[in-house]
Order: structure tokens, then C-alpha cells, then sequence
């Protein structure tokens, strides 16, 4: 059984290399369609005349495009992801200080759509309870007809101004500080040995994940401040996943309660609640998780919007304000990340259904 | 047991209908505006008044007036228009481009199936927003690049649904039986197999429209679609979100203008989709 699913997963990364080879071809076309010369969109409009010279023959943008892709596809594994125009940074440092927000307000908005979705889903589906279905059925349809960016300014406009309960904007208070990991443990003393250049460089990735850093070096009052700063962006883009889980848990859960094995286990004298929840929910499952990634991989899009409104310095927000910029490097490194985190969640969540579907092994 | 399951379907089946019917009404009253934006609106969309900016709601402009002091009642009329229009070319781009890929993957099949199913692949592994936004960077922002760019994104969705239809009527079997007697590969193709496709990308495409269009409202507020003093429903949201404390007027209509002719078509989409699955069933 091991083999199979150590096979599994091999065939899979093989898989990926095409995929891979693809997007790096859509990001390597995107400057090269710029209206323009590449050296300019690269280096920006008021680069002068000699520096583009020598950036064209030191970036070998003066080679057919053959060459010019491989070069690309080359440094992009170095981690060479160019430099911003706008800050002069490179491209890899920006992302790696925007991307942390991103995913956590990804995953706290994800949080929300399962914890509410699911348990309502199950509800509209399990008793014919009149409430709960009209109000799974509204959640379903306003969720996707809903316009994010009208409901997050509604949000921040009443909670935030109107209100005052929440913060509007931002991802933390002026006057709170996160501390680094890294500092706060002291790991440069303690992993001294072999250990410190891996631990050290992930400490100083999950600095930048303000939940997980201020729960990591015990400072609460920062927590309170980070999941407050949290809460609107997270609600709004938590919106249309939100809406979707809703209406397949109900359709999952109503469809595997109409099989034969269900009415056995009601027969044998079943707490309802074992039928529901340990045997229907155990097949529901899969579809779910399934439309949950999917969901994962589209609130990129939404992040964008969401982002904008509330100034949560994550993608989102660089993409829009580099669009406008015309900071062309950043764009095209945004682009590349987010396709790249979607191919990674399609193979992690790929390999849970080994666990999740048992069948997947013996195929 | 039986009993119940029986009732059920039948409410679950006048639900369905009532939802088509519900989007119906809602669509045909927003077309009705669009169609006769002219003659219904009361002021000139772009007329400034500096003087009356951000006057809430009256007799005269029942739904205010925005940051300029224009009349917003007029302007979300015709901002119907931009929204329709823009909506459904997109979607009627997405459609053919998609359609003509998928049916010449699915029917041809061998390297060019594989050809085409690996660019879509890599298409749908970026976020359909950021594809979008790609395009318009290389495009430039507007309206039109911003409709071209979400039609772009969409493309796999209808390559992949075509495809799919297409495999699906080739093994039905007066499809079979036409190719036995000898029919030729293009009556094959547009008399027996895309028509037998045709139903599931209609409810696709409608919830598509739905899509498109809180898309290029995003664009819009975004700043990446129409542009100023366009009345798109997506930029009057961006250009009165300075004024949502003072005057939230501005920007509630817009929004809910957005959402109403959303829904409209997600509740068409459903309908047509329930319908279907019910006569496959």
C-alpha cells in the first residue's frame, strides 16, 4: 500500500513540471506583450538611454526569445525575480513581506466560510427545517451576487466609522509591534548548530503571519489588535466561499442521506446524530474538500478587492497599486506567486483525498 | 417515506421554476430600464451641479445626487446599459473562442485535445481577477480591454464544458448511427453533436453573465475599467467611496443596482440548470 501511494505522489510532481513549464511561459509572455520595449517595461520609462544598453546585453534580452525564456525560467529558480521599478527592491522581498498577509486573511476568511457554512449546510439538509433551508438557500444566492467590494466599503462604513467597533482599516494599530520570532527565541544562540540556517529563515517567514507571531512570542495584546484588524477583511472575503459550501453541503449531505447504508444504520437503531454526522458526513466529505480548494485558489481574486478597501497591505493590494505604477516586474512576480500557491493547495489537497478516499489507494 | 420523498420533489421542482421566473422578472425590469434610459431617466446623466453635491435623496432626484452633484437615478439607468452590454459580449466572446477550442479538442482529440486541455490547465491556474487585470496591463484600462479581459478568463470554463458535451454526444447513439451511414465530419459536428451541447453552456453562460459583470464592476471600481465620468456602476461606487460617511447615498444604489441584476441571472442560471438536471435525471 505504500508503494501505491508513494507512486501516487510521484506521478504528481511529474505532473507538475508541464504545468510549471506553462505558467512561467504566461508570465515570460506578459512583458514581452507590453506595448513597448521589454528593457523599458523592465526598468521603467525614465531609465536613461546607457543603462538600458547595458541592462539589455547584461539580462541577455538581446538573444532570440528561445534563449531569453531559459535565462528567465534560470533565474527564476535562482530566485532572481528582478528588481521593482517603483522601490528598486527585489521583486522576491516585496512578495515575501506581502504574501504572509495575504494568506493568512485567506485562510481566516476560509475559516469562517467552513465554520459557519458547513454546520448550516448540514442543518438545511438534514431536517426538513423550514429556517434553515430558506436561510441557506438566501446565504447561497445573496453570497454570489453580491458585490465585494460594495459590501466590504458597507462593512467598514458602518462597523468601523459609523459604529466603531472595529477597525477599518490596516492589519495593526499605529504604536503595536510585532516582535520578530526569530529575536523572541533567541534561535540564533540556541540553533547554533546545523538547525539554524532552516529554522531560522521559516521563523523569519512566520514573523510575518501577525496571528501565528503573536501567539508564538505570547504577546496578547498584539493578538487582540491583529484579530480585531481582522475580523471585516475576513467577513467580506469570506463571502462567497461562504455561499458555496453552504449550497454543497446541503446537496452532498441530502444525496448520501438518501443511500441504503444510511437507512441500515438508522434501522440498527443509530443515534440520528452517529448517522449524520460519523456515517452520511464521512461520504459527504470529499466534494467538499474539493470545492473547499477550489475556493481557496478564487479568493485570490476577491483578495484583490478586498485588500484595496480595507489597505491590508497583502497581494491584492501591490498588484492594484503596481498595476496603476506600472511597476511591471512586481506585477508579473504577483502573477507567477498566486498561480504558483494555487498549483501547491491542487496537490496538497490531491494528496489528502489519499487519506480522505480510501479507494484512491487501491486504484 | 415514499410519500414525503414525493412532496418534496414536487415543492424542490416549483422552487426551481420559481426561481427562473423570479430572475426573469427581476432581468426583464432592468432590461426595460436599459432599453429606455432615455425616455425614463429625469436628468442628463453627466450634468454637474456643484452647487447641490451630495444632496441626499428628494423629490426632484429621488435617488440624490453624487460628488459632482449629478443625478444618480439617471446615471444608474444608464449605467444599466454599460452593464448589460458589457455583461453578455463578454460572456458571447467567452462562449465562441471557448466553444470553437473545446469542440475541435473534443472532436478531433489526439494532440490537439492534449494541446488545448493543457492551455486551459494553465489558464485556470491563475485567479480569474488577476488574468483579468494581466490582460488589461498589456491592453491598456478601459471598458472594452477590461470586457476582452474577462472574456479571456473565462474562455476555459466553455473549452472545458464544450469538450466535455462533445465527448458526451459522440457515443450517443443517432450520433453513432449518422457516422455509420456516412454523414460528413462538419454535418456531424454542427447538426448532431453541438447542438446536443448547447443546453448545459446556456445555464452556464448565464451564471457567466453574472460573473462578468462583478467583474468588470471590480475593474471599474478598481480603476482599471471605465473610466470617469462614465455612469459604469463599478466606477460610481469608486468615485463616491470618499463621501460614504457624508453622503452614503452615493454609493448604496450602485450596489444594489449590481446585485439586483446578479442575482437576476444567477437565479436564470439555476433555473435552467435545475431543469436540466431534472431531465437527465
Amino acid at each position: 500500500m505504500r508503494s501505491t501511494v508513494t507512486r501516487h505522489f510521484a506521478r504528481r510532481l511529474v505532473l507538475l513540471l508541464p504545468t510549471l513549464v506553462g505558467l512561467t511561459l504566461v508570465t515570460f509572455a506578459l512583458l514581452r506583450l507590453i506595448p513597448g520595449d521589454p528593457v523599458r517595461v523592465l526598468l521603467g520609462e525614465h531609465a536613461a538611454d546607457e543603462q538600458v544598453a547595458r541592462f539589455r546585453a547584461e539580462q541577455g534580452l538581446d538573444q532570440p526569445l528561445p534563449a531569453q525564456y531559459l535565462r528567465y525560467a534560470g533565474d527564476l529558480i535562482r530566485g532572481d525575480w528582478g528588481r521593482s521599478i517603483k522601490t528598486n527592491l527585489p521583486v522576491t522581498t516585496e512578495l515575501a513581506q506581502r504574501l504572509p498577509a495575504t494568506v493568512e486573511l485567506g485562510l481566516a476568511a476560509m475559516a469562517i466560510a467552513c465554520v459557519v457554512g458547513i454546520p448550516l449546510g448540514v442543518l438545511a439538509a438534514h431536517r426538513h427545517n423550514r429556517a434553515a433551508d430558506l436561510l441557506s438557500a438566501g446565504t447561497a444566492l445573496v453570497g454570489v451576487s453580491i458585490p465585494l467590494f460594495w459590501l466590504g466599503l458597507l462593512l467598514a462604513h458602518l462597523f468601523g466609522y459609523r459604529l466603531g467597533w472595529l477597525p477599518p482599516s490596516g492589519r495593526l494599530s499605529i504604536g503595536i509591534e510585532m516582535a520578530s520570532v526569530t529575536e523572541a527565541w533567541n534561535l540564533e544562540q540556541v540553533c547554533g548548530g546545523p538547525l539554524g540556517p532552516v529554522l531560522i529563515p521559516i521563523a523569519d517567514v512566520a514573523s510575518n503571519f501577525y496571528v501565528l507571531n503573536s501567539i508564538l512570542t505570547a504577546n496578547f495584546a498584539a493578538l487582540a489588535d491583529v484579530v480585531q484588524h481582522l475580523i471585516l477583511p475576513a467577513l467580506t472575503l469570506s463571502v462567497v466561499p461562504l455561499a458555496i459550501i453552504v449550497r454543497m453541503t446541503r446537496a452532498c449531505l441530502q444525496d448520501t442521506l438518501s443511500q441504503d447504508y444510511v437507512r441500515t444504520s438508522r434501522a440498527k437503531g443509530l443515534p440520528e446524530q452517529a448517522v449524520v454526522l460519523r456515517h452520511a458526513m464521512k461520504n459527504a466529505l470529499p466534494p467538499i474538500v474539493t470545492i473547499v480548494r477550489l475556493q481557496l485558489g478564487l479568493l485570490f481574486s476577491g483578495a484583490i478587492l478586498v485588500e484595496t478597501i480595507f489597505s491590508w497591505p497583502g497581494m491584492g493590494q501591490l498588484v492594484v497599486d503596481r498595476v496603476l505604477a506600472r511597476d511591471y516586474p512586481v506585477v508579473q512576480g504577483i502573477v507567477l506567486v498566486a498561480a504558483l500557491v494555487i498549483v501547491v493547495i491542487n496537490l496538497a489537497t490531491d494528496l489528502s483525498y489519499i487519506y480522505l478516499d480510501p479507494r484512491i489507494r487501491y486504484e | 417515506m415514499n410519500e414525503m420523498g414525493h412532496l418534496e420533489r414536487q415543492r424542490s421542482r416549483f422552487w426551481r421554476s420559481g426561481r427562473a421566473i423570479t430572475g426573469l422578472a427581476i432581468l426583464g425590469f432592468l432590461v426595460f430600464a436599459a432599453a429606455f434610459a432615455p425616455w425614463l431617466a429625469p436628468h442628463d446623466p453627466y450634468e454637474q451641479n456643484l452647487q447641490a453635491r451630495r444632496q441626499p435623496p428628494s423629490d426632484q432626484h429621488p435617488l440624490g445626487l453624487d460628488e459632482l452633484g449629478r443625478d444618480n437615478l439617471s446615471r444608474l439607468l444608464y449605467g444599466a446599459r454599460l452593464s448589460l452590454l458589457v455583461g453578455v459580449t463578454s460572456v458571447a466572446i467567452a462562449v465562441t473562442f471557448g466553444g470553437l477550442l473545446g469542440a475541435l479538442a473534443g472532436y478531433l482529440g489526439g494532440w490537439l485535445d492534449s494541446a488545448i486541455m493543457s492551455l486551459t490547465d494553465v489558464m485556470q491556474a491563475f485567479p480569474t481577477l488577476l488574468l483579468a487585470i494581466a490582460v488589461i496591463v498589456v491592453l491598456g484600462p478601459g471598458l472594452t480591454n477590461a470586457m476582452i479581459a474577462v472574456a479571456i478568463a473565462a474562455i476555459p470554463t466553455y473549452a472545458r464544458l464544450t469538450r466535455m458535451g462533445v465527448l458526451r454526444a459522440k457515443a450517443l447513439d443517432y450520433v453513432v448511427a449518422a457516422r455509420a451511414i456516412g454523414a460528413p465530419r462538419s454535418r456531424l459536428l454542427w447538426r448532431h453533436i453541438l447542438p446536443a451541447t448547447l443546453v448545459p453552456i446556456l445555464a452556464q453562460a448565464t451564471l457567466g453573465v453574472g460573473t462578468a459583470i462583478l467583474e468588470v464592476t471590480g475593474l471599474g471600481f478598481l480603476g482599471l475599467a471605465a473610466q470617469p465620468p462614465t455612469p459604469e456602476w463599478g466606477a460610481m461606487i469608486s468615485q463616491g467611496r470618499g463621501a460614504v460617511f457624508a453622503a452614503p447615498h452615493i454609493i448604496l444604489f450602485p450596489g444594489i443596482a449590481i446585485m439586483l441584476m446578479v442575482l437576476a441571472f444567477n437565479l436564470l442560471g439555476d433555473g435552467l440548470q435545475e431543469l436540466l438536471d431534472a431531465h437527465s435525471a
